[in-house]
């Protein structure tokens, strides 16, 4: 949208229009030079550099509001990835599927009881079983699940994770189990810290390799 | 001069490079790590450009899958950032052929706090809103040739390849914003310096 009346045709004028980059150091070399040379001679554009300054700290200062939108985001890279993969593992589809079930939260006990059994039952499961995770291929795969009391602050989540050296790969879940990642060699030390937590109903090695 | 193109900021651009490369294998965490990286300055950029809060997550949600679907096509020959925003440009024009912008409120201007202020603090806050105000006026190519040069400390080289014209035309804008920008500032130029 170019302003065909207007073009910078002197010297003034182009100098005037660098302004703000002359400001922010965003320049050509070529342009700086011409910039400089233009300010020793003219008052307006050196009170005009003032001007420039007072707008980029109030531009600055006008930073909105971000709200976190990564779980969002995340949701949606699952989907197209999960219709494009072979249907999973049998004895893991089990497993995923009473996780993800709603009832299983109000059975900890059972639930809890059964992870553990499952547990056991993933050993003969190999590596790429686990892209089904978090339905995308994860080189960082899934070797630990954990669920969280569900009073428990994003906050608390945090520290524990960041404590057990963790990140999240996958879930919640709809009975809010999440799956982790952690340095295969500390791995044992990252289960012991989170069942430490009073905030964790349960931290388990998901490839029953505790090593 | 401010934020002056050092090494550091060329070392920046280097490591979001090779985390591009990274999303280009389809490494989640490399991804993540982009986005929380990009997803406060896209936000900023997005809602200078769109005035619908629903619209900026959702463009921003479609200019971040473009990214983790054709990292693979990158090929460094501009910064990581001016390949991001350009999506993010072009992602928000689409939608606002689909949305244009609300009716603004019409108590927006006038609403005031009842809350005494020190006459500095009265004085900033109707900088602050005349400048906001202005903003809403210029039309959204100029709000983002703004938004790229004073918040994002962005390049006139660069913007042109983000909002895909040339510099010339984003050299005009800008002149063309600013000097709107500065008729719409209360007082006399004493006063706010």
């Amino acid at each position: 949208m170019a302003d065909p009346k207007r073009s910078a045709a002197g010297p003034h004028d182009e100098a005037e229009e660098l302004l703000p980059w002359y400001v922010t150091g965003q320049i050509d070399r070529a342009d700086r030079a011409r910039v400089e040379r233009h300010l020793l001679s003219c008052g307006d554009c050196r009170e005009q550099l003032a001007v420039e300054r007072r707008l980029i700290d109030e531009f600055q200062a006008m930073t909105p509001e971000v709200e976190s939108g990564w779980a969002r985001l995340r949701g949606r890279i699952d989907m197209p990835v999960r219709a494009a993969l072979p249907p999973p593992r049998q004895p893991f589809a089990e497993l995923w599927a009473l996780l993800t079930r709603p009832a299983v939260l109000a059975l900890a006990v059972a639930q809890l009881a059964f992870v553990v059994i499952a547990g056991g039952a993933l050993l003969s499961l190999s590596r790429p079983a686990y892209h089904v995770l978090g339905s995308v291929p994860v080189p960082a795969d899934a070797n630990l699940i954990v669920i969280f009391d569900p009073h428990t602050t994003e906050g608390e989540i945090r520290h524990a994770l960041g404590s057990a050296g963790a990140s999240i790969v996958g879930g919640p879940t709809a009975a809010d189990a999440y799956l982790l990642h952690v340095a295969p060699a500390a791995r044992q030390n990252s289960v012991a810290k989170l069942q430490a937590d009073d905030n964790v109903q349960l931290a388990q090695p998901i490839d029953g390799v505790v090593r | 001069m401010r934020r002056p193109r050092t090494e550091a900021a060329r070392a920046s651009a280097r490591d979001e490079g090779e985390l591009i490369a990274r999303v280009a294998r389809q490494e989640l965490q490399a991804f993540e790590r982009l986005y929380r990286m990009y997803q406060p300055r896209l936000t900023r950029f997005l809602t200078t450009l769109l005035k619908r809060p629903q619209l900026i997550e959702e463009v921003l949600d479609d200019t971040m899958m473009v990214v983790w679907q054709t990292a693979a096509n990158f090929r460094g020959s501009s910064k990581p950032s001016t390949w991001i925003f350009a999506i993010a440009y072009r992602k928000a024009y689409k939608a606002k052929l689909r949305w244009p912008d609300p009716v603004e409120d019409p108590e927006n201007d006038t609403r005031v706090s009842t809350e005494p202020a020190p006459d500095e603090e009265v004085h900033h806050r109707r900088l602050h809103d005349s400048l906001v105000q202005a903003m809403d006026r210029l039309s959204p190519d100029h709000r983002a040739v703004v938004d790229l040069t004073y918040f994002h400390g962005m390049g006139y080289r660069e913007i042109a390849e983000i909002v895909d014209c040339p510099v010339d035309t984003v050299k005009t804008r800008m002149f063309h914003a600013r000097r709107r920008l500065k008729q719409a500032m209360p007082g006399s130029l004493a006063d706010w310096l």
